[in-house]
């Protein structure tokens, strides 16, 4: 627009380098990680052990962010609960992208008839809500965090699926990947030498994204009820646990979200940084 | 007048561009180096130049266009008595498309593609005046009428319903509704095909008798539009390399540049004429120091890399060349 | 335009087609015999004979080809079998729901837009400025926060700490803000970073340079020419998220005790109400086809040039 703005606003400090939210969301994540690893060698109580006579407890040097209606330290659960909730979203994440990128490589190179069924049933099954789906999963099923992996699983993967094969099409048809089938060159090793560096990018930026993504829906739907059970120290179901006393104790709900919006901002940030790093158009 | 210190206001001039020069903003990046020309009233002037070397951006500045990052550093843009560059933005949307139109070189985005192009005539013609709709297209059909298109048919059209000639035509209908003094065409013809294209020149050049207004002809190529101007601006990286009244540049070309351009129609100049049919021409090679067309130019000698100034040959005639003295010499000798 | 109808005809007959086999499928391999729960087995002495007369009725000992040939046809009638809680039929559970999640989703996607496209325009006017910045935190924020605990912030500031809004509860419109907003908040500042990168690609356009040289002001430039083409692609994520918008209403439903069909699915799901769900599930797959249908069509209205172009065809 070529009306003049006024030049007040300048660009805050810490955007002007964009990298930054990389490195912001790069530390964030290690010291996730690191809690992750460690964080159930340190903790100052038993995540499980209920003591009722200090339910609802509030903060203290014993425990820092006071205990839940059955006495447990929130603490100390938050602290083991980051690995349930993040080791479900690896396992679901890992899971999504070694059935999705074998699928899409497979696809996209074949081509013909194979791929427009595909996308003809990639249409219908997004047409499904993740959410919903979960919800139907879990409703015919049971409520089991097990059930809640497997309805994330079976959305998920056609996004990669879909990613992978566009790129391969793509490349399938370039002048150098002609020449190394002229060449001689095996499908295989074709795929490996020359599609497979053209995918890492894309596929690391939507895993990244994903995870976030996928913690979000973990969480929401423990919350529910139709993931983590109880006792797990899951963060949805840690806030689902507190839900009638957080009127008198909201800690019980306020430390679990922060955590959850953290690690998910810090992979949001991470997956943003790597989008502009890569240029890795959206969808 | 083609002088390069600062022209005196003529009374004649509809517009005195002086010593205009635009760079990106927080960066030294030059696009436009001290320009210089002025169009008399009821004239024709040609603006020619290889893709990039500045001419859109010339327009732009004249429409008081210029975007954020862009700023003017130095000269003026005078269109009648006003100042362009120091205008407000609600001065300038004033004199933009009434005062000064615009013919854009892509006819297509010329008009909002969902957008009918009765309903853009209306919204131009109440931007700047308080009629009704009614009355609006009253006088939107006239102008239709006017460049003799289907006017109703047009009106009710949307853009790319028409043919690229019609919607040319209509764009110099929207152009001239409100009798500007000043048609900026940017490569009114690039996107047409030839005889579509003398056409619309034809028409245009018809329609500046008519509404006694000054043209500001864009295009890239010389021999397109040296029957059609009075005067020409050849531009070369952001500069005017030469200058002067068309039949003085044809007649006689001195900068190298002027000269590709006219190469395979004209007489060359005998001074270049064997380096230059072997001339390597790779356009936008532009030179950061000196004469900017000094990398491709055969005749490139050790005092090219200074800057070299606008030199007169004559009245209606200069050039910024070092060639420019040794044709005086010529001349001189010869005479 | 009649293409892209029959495409999506043909998509949501598709869709319909998986769904309804996805659902049937699931429902018989829900553990658990429904005969017995219908029976209420656990409470009464059901005989063999009760069983296999009430198996025999519902036609369970027929091939399950045939079971499925009977559903798909009761399907097409609207008949979803009755609720195993309440008697009731699914359609009319799922009727007497469908107001109240409507009106939630109306309230939302309403505070949604009035977040969005102010946030979407000015940040596209102050590129990289401020409010561009601003809006770009939002949308991390927007992101990453997840939805049910904004919800319980909310709740707890507005409802408990000031007492300016009811926690819960559905009737006035004051109930209506702290859930919808919720539930718009999140999708409202990703959106507008959409809505953003849209105007600022149609705001490069030529056109929009021939219209300002024209002297056309500004603000009809902004919201004539430029806003339709951002748009779009706003309205076709629209459309392909709104499933995650309905999973968020569910959460809200629950969180803020609003008896739509969100709270219906989960106390279903909680009671094995297994006709109930399927109901539901089945009601919003069918919903989100027809509303990418919708989106699809809009863009006809929106840019009349990929009407004719396909006319062309
Ligand atoms: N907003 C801008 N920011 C930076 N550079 C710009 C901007 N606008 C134009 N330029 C540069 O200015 C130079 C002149 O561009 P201009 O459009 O005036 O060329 P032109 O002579 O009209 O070419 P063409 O024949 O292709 O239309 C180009 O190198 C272009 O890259
Ligand atoms: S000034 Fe020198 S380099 Fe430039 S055109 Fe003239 S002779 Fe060539
Ligand atoms: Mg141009």
């Amino acid at each position: 627009m070529n009306i003049q703005m006024p030049r007040i606003n300048q660009i805050p400090f810490f955007f002007k380098n964009q990298n930054l939210l990389i490195q912001c969301g790069i530390i964030f994540f290690m010291i996730i990680i690191l809690i992750t690893l460690i964080g159930p060698f340190i903790v100052p109580n038993d995540p499980f052990t209920a003591n009722m006579s200090e339910r609802l407890a509030p903060p203290s040097s014993v425990y820092p962010f006071g205990t839940d209606h059955l006495g447990r330290c929130i603490f100390s659960r938050l602290i083991v609960g980051a690995q349930s909730t993040l080791g479900i979203t690896a396992l679901v994440v890992v899971t999504v992208a070694l059935i999705g990128i074998p699928i899409g490589l497979l696809i996209g190179y074949i081509g013909g008839r194979l791929d427009t069924v595909f996308m003809r049933l990639a249409d219908g099954i997004l047409a499904l809500p993740e959410f919903i789906l979960a919800i139907a999963i879990a409703g015919f099923l049971g409520p089991s965090l097990m059930n809640l992996m497997i309805s994330i699983v079976f959305v998920k993967w056609i996004a990669y699926t879909r990613v992978v094969r566009s790129i391969v099409i793509t490349e399938r048809n370039k002048d150098y990947v002609l020449a190394a089938k002229v060449g001689g060159s095996s499908s295989w090793k074709i795929i490996r030498r020359h599609m497979f560096p053209q995918i890492v990018s894309p596929v690391l930026v939507l895993a990244t994204l994903d995870i976030g993504k996928v913690i979000l829906t973990i969480s929401s739907l423990s919350y529910l009820g139709l993931g983590a059970q109880p006792p797990a120290p899951e963060w949805g179901a840690m806030l689902n646990d507190g839900r009638p006393y957080f009127q008198s104790a909201p800690e019980l709900m306020i430390y679990p979200g922060l955590a959850i919006f953290f690690v998910v901002l810090a992979f949001n940030l991470m997956g943003e940084g790597l989008r502009d790093k890569w240029d890795v158009k959206s969808r | 007048m083609f002088e390069n210190k600062p022209t005196t206001s003529n009374e004649n001039n509809l517009l005195v561009v002086e010593n205009l020069s635009v760079t990106v903003r927080n960066s030294r990046e030059k696009l436009i180096r001290n320009l210089n020309f002025s169009i008399p009233q009821g004239e024709i002037f040609g603006l020619v130049g290889e893709s990039g070397s500045g001419k859109s951006l010339t327009a732009t500045v004249i429409l008081g266009m210029l975007s954020k990052s862009l700023e003017v550093t130095s000269g003026s843009v005078i269109f009648g008595q006003s100042e362009i560059t120091s205008l407000s933005e609600k001065e300038l949307r004033n004199i933009r498309g009434r005062d000064i139109a615009y013919l854009s070189q892509n006819y297509q985005s010329f008009f909002t593609p969902f957008i009918k192009v009765g309903k853009q005539f209306i919204e131009i013609i109440r931007c700047h005046t308080d009629m009704s709709r009614k009355e609006a297209k009253k006088v939107a059909i006239h102008w239709l009428n006017k460049v003799h298109l289907p006017a109703e048919r047009v009106f009710n059209s949307f853009p790319d319903e028409l043919s690229g000639g019609q919607l040319q035509r209509a764009s110099i209908a929207s152009a001239i509704m409100f009798q500007p003094k000043l048609i900026i065409a940017d490569e009114p013809t690039t996107a047409l095909d030839v005889l579509t294209g003398e056409r619309i020149l034809d028409l245009l050049s018809e329609l500046k008798e008519e509404l006694n207004c000054s043209i500001l002809l864009i295009s890239h190529d010389l021999k397109h539009i040296i029957n059609r101007t009075q005067t020409v601006g050849v531009m070369y990286g952001g500069q005017i390399v030469e200058i002067g009244k068309t039949s003085a540049i044809v007649a006689n070309p001195i900068h190298p540049y002027t000269n590709l351009l006219l190469q395979s129609r004209l007489r060359l100049n005998k001074h270049i004429q064997h380096e230059l049919t072997a001339m390597l021409g790779e356009p936008g090679l532009i030179a950061e120091e000196g004469c900017p067309f000094s990398k491709r130019c055969p005749s490139v000698m050790e005092s090219c890399s200074n800057i070299v100034p606008m030199s007169s040959l004559g009245t209606d005639h200069s050039a910024a060349c070092h060639l420019v003295n040794a044709e005086r010499e010529e001349r001189y000798v010869t005479r | 335009m009649i293409t892209i109808i029959k495409n999506r005809v043909t998509q949501l007959v598709v869709v319909l087609f998986i769904l309804s086999l996805f659902t049937f499928t699931l429902m018989k391999l829900a553990p658990g015999d429904p005969v017995l729960t219908i029976l209420n087995a656990d409470e009464m002495v059901v005989t063999e004979e009760d069983q296999a007369e009430l198996r025999n009725k519902l036609g369970f000992d027929q091939p399950l080809y045939v079971q499925y040939g009977k559903w798909m046809f009761n399907l097409m009638q609207l008949d979803l079998g009755k609720s195993y809680m309440s008697g009731k039929p699914v359609i009319e559970e799922l009727l007497t729901r469908i107001p109240i999640t409507a009106e939630l989703t109306f309230f939302a996607m309403t505070i949604m837009l009035c977040i969005t496209v102010p946030l979407g325009v000015w940040s596209a006017k102050y590129v990289n400025k401020w409010p561009d910045q601003l809006s770009r935190i939002l949308a991390l924020i927007g992101a990453s926060i997840p939805n049910f605990w904004l919800g319980l912030i909310l709740i707890y500031l507005f409802a408990f700490k000031l007492g300016v809004l009811p926690s819960s509860g559905i009737g006035s419109y004051s109930q209506i803000i702290l859930p919808a907003f919720t539930l718009g908040f999140t999708f409202a500042v990703v959106y507008a970073r959409l809505l953003r990168a849209g105007l600022l690609q149609s705001l490069s356009e030529d056109y929009i340079y021939a219209a300002r040289a024209r002297g056309v002001k500004e603000w009809r430039i902004l919201w004539l020419h430029a806003f339709r083409a951002a748009v779009l692609p706003v309205l076709t994520i629209f459309g392909l998220s709104l499933g995650s918008f309905l999973g968020g209403a569910v959460v809200v439903e629950i969180l803020f005790s609003w008896p739509g069909l969100g709270s219906l699915a989960v106390d279903a799901i909680f009671n094995r109400d297994y006709p109930v769900i399927q109901g539901y599930v089945l009601l919003t797959g069918v919903f989100v086809v027809l509303t990418n249908l919708l989106v699809d069509l809009s863009y006809y209205v929106i840019d009349p040039r990929m009407k004719r172009k396909e006319e062309a065809l």
